[in-house]
């Protein structure tokens, strides 16, 4: 009991301001217990020690260079700002001089590149089809140099490959010529060309060249890489891991 | 009967004309006329917080050049900061706050320098209670002056050995001498908090300053 007390009061006691007096139970307390009166008189004289330490001053410059560091930080301040601007502003004339550069390049670029074929339609190399041959026997008319029928350089289809489809039971024969033993052919353009057109390029197995002239002697060669598609791969390689002779 | 002419006539002007003038005075006013420009009103706050500042974090530091430094950069920050000031604590409050912090930062950058002090020498190494190195003079005192000098020199190097935790509420307590209220706000805390700290920091005081008690 008498210890509760004793942590009560010196609870008061260490709240107390120094100029507050405890209050009557407190100061009842201390006119009995002995060793609250002495932690009282530690306290009282350790507050005073603590409390004498009192105000340092500042120095008589802090006004001065306080106001020198205002001023230093402001003007520093005001300097990375201006940076920043001129900063944004050159980004934004970068940023333009390169879109003007970019359009104006795309605007000025030789339209004579393309050649137009409005005056030799039927030299025109059709791209590759996959006809049947008695319909490629009726294209044939117009000059196409594709579309020969060889039946042995068919691909074998793989194990797995499904069946084709039987409704129409027509055998479908697929045909490709090999350019690579030719000589390329020459489209040449006779007049200056108004408009672009477009060029049908063939679909070769194999990559080829194709060479313009702009008619001023400027040639450009264009290297057209193979064409082939996924399920020209599936046809050739197959499922390696389906059983054999499985459908 | 009597009429009215001018608002002056219903005795209101004197009170309101008071009430301006204090209001003139007061921090919020003066920070608000900073705002706006007035240097001389930052002056004036500059010249009533400086010796506070300046001692606050000279007791927190022990370190009178370095508190003059940090001193003037809390009067920085509140330049800066004066569009963000919002009125809802007392201006004191606020310029304590971010003296402590400011204060509370240096001490951990020296803490990370590892900062070799002449006491740590006789601190123990295993993390136990540090022990201050205050062996009493057992000899006739000649001067009442120089025991008073010598022992604000041993409390102040006691302060200094305290957690910081425990040490910017013992200072604002019972150096400054502020409310529990006022340190709960300035610490962002509790009340009942400081005063748990501001106990054990006296503990520790205690025991400390034994000699001198």
């Amino acid at each position: 009991m008498r210890k509760n007390n004793c942590g009560v009061v010196r609870q008061e006691l260490d709240e107390l301001m120094m100029d507050e007096t405890c209050s009557s139970s407190a100061a009842a307390h201390l006119s009995e217990c002995g060793e609250c009166r002495e932690f009282q008189q530690q306290q009282t004289r350790l507050r005073q020690i603590v409390g004498s330490l009192g105000t340092v001053a500042a120095p008589a410059d802090f006004d001065f260079r306080l106001r020198a560091r205002l001023a230093n930080d402001s003007s520093s301040a005001a300097y990375l700002s201006l940076m920043r601007r001129g900063f944004a502003l050159a980004t934004v004339l970068v940023v333009f001089a390169t879109g003007a550069f970019l359009v104006r390049n795309v605007m000025d670029r030789p339209t004579t590149e393309v050649v137009s074929t409005n005056n030799q339609p039927a030299a025109i190399p059709e791209p590759t089809k996959q006809v049947e041959p008695a319909k490629a026997s009726q294209d044939n008319t117009s000059g196409q140099q594709l579309v020969a029928s060889n039946p042995e350089k068919r691909p074998k289809p793989s194990n797995n490959e499904r069946p084709l489809s039987t409704a129409s039971k027509t055998p479908r024969r697929l045909v490709a010529e090999d350019f690579s033993s030719k000589g390329a052919q020459v489209i040449r353009g006779q007049e200056a060309v108004s408009s672009f057109e477009v060029i049908p390029l063939d679909a070769s197995l194999q990559s080829f060249k194709v060479s313009l002239d702009d008619g001023r002697g400027n040639a450009r060669t264009i290297s057209v890489p193979t064409i082939s598609f996924g399920s020209e791969r599936m046809l050739q390689t197959g499922n390696q891991f389906a059983p054999k002779r499985v459908w | 009967m009597n009429t009215l002419t001018t608002i002056e006539e219903l005795g209101f002007a004197p009170a309101l004309q008071q009430d301006v003038l204090e209001d003139r005075t007061s921090d919020h006013a003066l920070l608000e006329a900073t705002r706006s420009g007035d240097q001389d009103a930052f002056a004036e706050l500059v010249s009533r917080y400086r010796n506070q500042i300046t001692s606050y974090i000279y007791r927190m530091t022990n370190d009178y050049d370095g508190a003059v430094d940090l001193a003037q950069e809390t009067f920085v920050r509140v330049y800066r900061a004066a569009d963000r000031y919002q009125r809802s604590y007392a201006f004191s409050t606020y310029i304590y706050r971010i003296a402590t912090n400011l204060a509370i930062s240096e001490l951990r950058k020296r803490k990370r320098r590892k900062l070799v002090s002449l006491t740590g020498f006789f601190q123990p190494s295993d993390g136990a209670e540090a022990r201050e190195f205050n062996p009493p003079d057992l000899r006739p005192l000649q001067d009442s002056e120089l025991v008073d000098t010598e022992r604000r020199s041993a409390v102040q190097r006691a302060i200094g050995t305290l957690p910081e935790k425990y040490r910017a509420p013992l200072i604002l307590r019972d150096v400054d001498g502020r409310s529990y209220d006022e340190i709960a706000r300035i610490l962002e805390t509790s009340e009942g908090t400081v005063k748990s700290r501001i106990s054990r920091a006296r503990g520790f005081l205690r025991e400390k300053m034994r000699a001198y008690l």
